[in-house]
């Protein structure tokens, strides 16, 4: 069938609209969806399902943004850009983007920094039991960050107090802290948490950075004498640089989409504390949280959401740039 | 290097001496080490499933003990029906098991044609499902909702799995694109040779040798399902009968926040069946991600 003819793309593929006949063109384009129609059978559904839920509802949020509209019914309050400029000028959101990026500048490099330790004693050879630790130190990513979220509450409400007494029996403190109700000290718990929850990808993914490197080079510099601090950072460091680059861009995007552990922790609260940008964004779309209801403006939301969508894409290409010029340097230094 | 030869040369005979001893010391304390880290880093699910086990009195004497006062499997059954666990359970059985299938079938035949046919509009297809990653994905989920109610599946189950299994196609078919175009087409064309027809190549031959693959595939598509929060609240807001466990878990904390043992054993029927699954399939899962950061 269809298969064996399909390395090479017909000419009228390869230049539609060349020379031939309109008409013939047409015939040829019937009889070529005919011959491949199992082949498009197959990627409907795929198709389907992206275009309905991924493609289009990308575009309808766009259409939104331009609304005032309270998700009941159909928008009619047109307010052209006004829902940007609200958003720009809302104390609120940019201090959710305060918040949501001190999550992240605090949380990628200390997490990088622990799974790239403990990747490099994991890959030691002679350790053994050395995968069952890497399921150990893993298991946190496989459980649902909401329901952990509980369980640090539920852990917190508890012993917390006794956490309290410890510290005032040590003088460390005066008064009691209350763990997840003190504006300076939430976003610190929730920091902690996401440290723990998703250390388990860096890990792995270094790991398998590290697997890529073959075993001669160690060798051969072990023969050339070089010590251990040494070969990390002239043989390590440098052939785990295209890994690490993705890893650091993966932990960043995943660390600005931070959702569940602060809806189940805070809430966003104590008054807005820890609110990040998207339980910013879902407060506005849904009606505000317990400590603060307001009325659901899902234009709003849309325009804070792609506004914040923009400056994401943004800051990945920056990060792209920095570390391209970062290695221009040293590619220059080295020459 | 000059230098470093003979720096080394220096000291390499009494290193040598002590090497063997000086090894096993080392590799002993990063045991301990690794092991007491352990310890703290699967600390609060220990505590979890020791106090799941406590008495509601027992929950407050014991505070960061783990060990519980005695066998209180009356949090289970407690948990189970009064809090309504059990359907909790069921709707998150149904809605993981119904996406691991939706993004199986989708995924693996899109990525088989893809990857080994050629027909009108592939690189269209393509094209779009790459420009997917990038476009800058906004709050969707308003006219997702609106999409949902026009196919009358508000207020049902599916409407999550559609929902849920949607956000994972793009990365799924990569992986099955990739794995197909690896495959032998020599495999392939015995099959057409024995005159096996399009579907049976597929059915017959490529998917069953894909298996690996669908492990992969299935098990990332679990996980997610499984423990996903912000798909089932939004969908679920107004029927609390479809709510999965991390919902139910979030709605029973804020409804009733006394029955603390209650929401340990719910914590633990939540948490026990995917880290059994993970641990059975997980050299699938490791591989899945390894081969995403290198690729």
């Amino acid at each position: 069938m269809q298969l064996l003819d399909t390395a090479a793309p017909s000419p009228a593929q390869r230049r539609p609209g060349a020379a031939r006949p309109a008409t013939r063109q047409k015939a040829g384009l019937w009889r070529r969806l005919w011959a491949a129609r199992w082949s498009l059978l197959y990627i409907a559904p795929l198709m389907a399902l992206l275009l309905t839920f991924v493609v289009y509802p990308i575009f309808g949020s766009l259409v939104y943004t331009l609304y005032r509209w309270n998700g009941i019914g159909s928008p009619e309050d047109f307010v052209g850009l006004d829902n940007f400029r609200q958003i720009l000028q809302d104390s609120i959101f940019w201090r959710a983007v305060g918040h949501t990026f001190t999550y992240a500048i605090i949380v990628v490099p200390i997490q990088l920094a622990i799974a790239l330790v403990l990747a490099l004693v994991l890959n030691n050879k002679k350790l053994r039991f050395s995968s069952f630790y890497r399921t150990l130190y893993f298991l946190p990513v496989v459980t649902s960050p909401a329901v952990v979220a509980v369980v640090i509450q539920l852990m917190l409400s508890n012993f917390g107090d006794t956490l309290n007494g410890w510290l005032l029996d040590a003088h460390l403190i005066d008064t009691p802290v209350d763990w997840l109700g003190d504006p300076d000290i939430a976003l610190g718990i929730i920091i902690l948490v996401g440290i723990w929850q998703t250390l388990g990808y860096n890990l792995v993914y270094f790991l398998a950075g590290l697997q890529t490197i073959p075993e001669e080079v160690y060798e051969a510099a072990k023969i050339d004498g070089a010590g251990r601090l040494r070969t990390f950072f002239h043989i390590t460091v440098p052939l785990l640089r295209p890994v690490g680059v993705m890893i650091v861009i993966l932990a960043f995007i995943g660390s600005f989409q931070v959702f569940d552990l602060v809806q189940v922790l805070t809430g966003g609260g104590p008054f807005f504390a820890t609110e990040v940008v998207n339980t910013y964004i879902y407060h506005l779309a849904f009606g505000g949280n317990q400590a603060q209801a307001t009325e659901p403006n899902v234009g709003l939301a849309s325009a804070a959401s792609f506004f914040y969508g923009l400056m994401l894409i943004g800051f990945s290409v920056l990060q792209v740039l920095i570390f391209r010029s970062i290695f221009k340097r040293r590619a220059a230094g080295r020459a | 290097m000059a230098v470093l030869v003979s720096n080394a040369q220096r000291r390499r005979p009494p290193a040598r001496r002590r090497a063997p001893v000086r090894r096993i010391v080392g590799l002993s304390l990063t045991h301990l080490l690794l092991l007491g880290g352990g310890l703290v880093w699967l600390f609060p699910f220990l505590w979890t499933l020791g106090s799941s086990f406590k008495s509601p009195e027992g929950f407050f004497d014991k505070g960061l003990n783990p060990l519980p006062d005695g066998v209180h499997g009356a949090n289970y059954s407690g948990a189970w029906e009064e809090a309504s666990f059990g359907s909790y359970f069921v709707n998150t059985v149904v809605v993981a098991g119904g996406s691991v299938v939706l993004t199986l079938l989708a995924t693996s035949m899109a990525g088989y044609v893809l990857a080994r046919t050629n027909f009108p509009g592939r690189k269209l297809c393509i094209g779009l499902i790459s420009v997917t990653l990038f476009l800058p994905h906004g709050y969707t989920i308003i006219p997702i909702f609106d999409i949902v109610r026009g196919l009358h599946l508000l207020n049902t189950l599916w409407a999550v799995i559609i929902v849920q299994s949607s956000s994972g196609l793009v990365f799924a078919t990569f992986l099955f694109m990739g794995y197909f175009s690896t495959m032998d087409r020599e495999i392939e064309d015995a099959a057409k040779v024995d005159g096996a027809s399009f579907n049976q190549t597929f059915w017959r031959v490529m998917l069953p040798l894909s298996g690996p693959m669908l492990a992969t595939v299935g098990l990332f598509t679990c996980i997610s399902a499984w423990n996903s929060f912000f798909v089932p609240l939004v969908f679920t807001l107004s029927t609390p009968e479809l709510r999965t466990m991390p919902v139910g878990m979030y709605s029973f904390l804020g409804e009733n926040s006394t029955d603390w043992t209650f929401l340990c054993a719910g914590s633990v029927i939540s948490l026990v069946p995917i880290v059994v699954i993970f641990l059975l399939l997980q050299r699938y899962f490791v591989n899945g991600i390894a081969g995403a950061v290198k690729g």
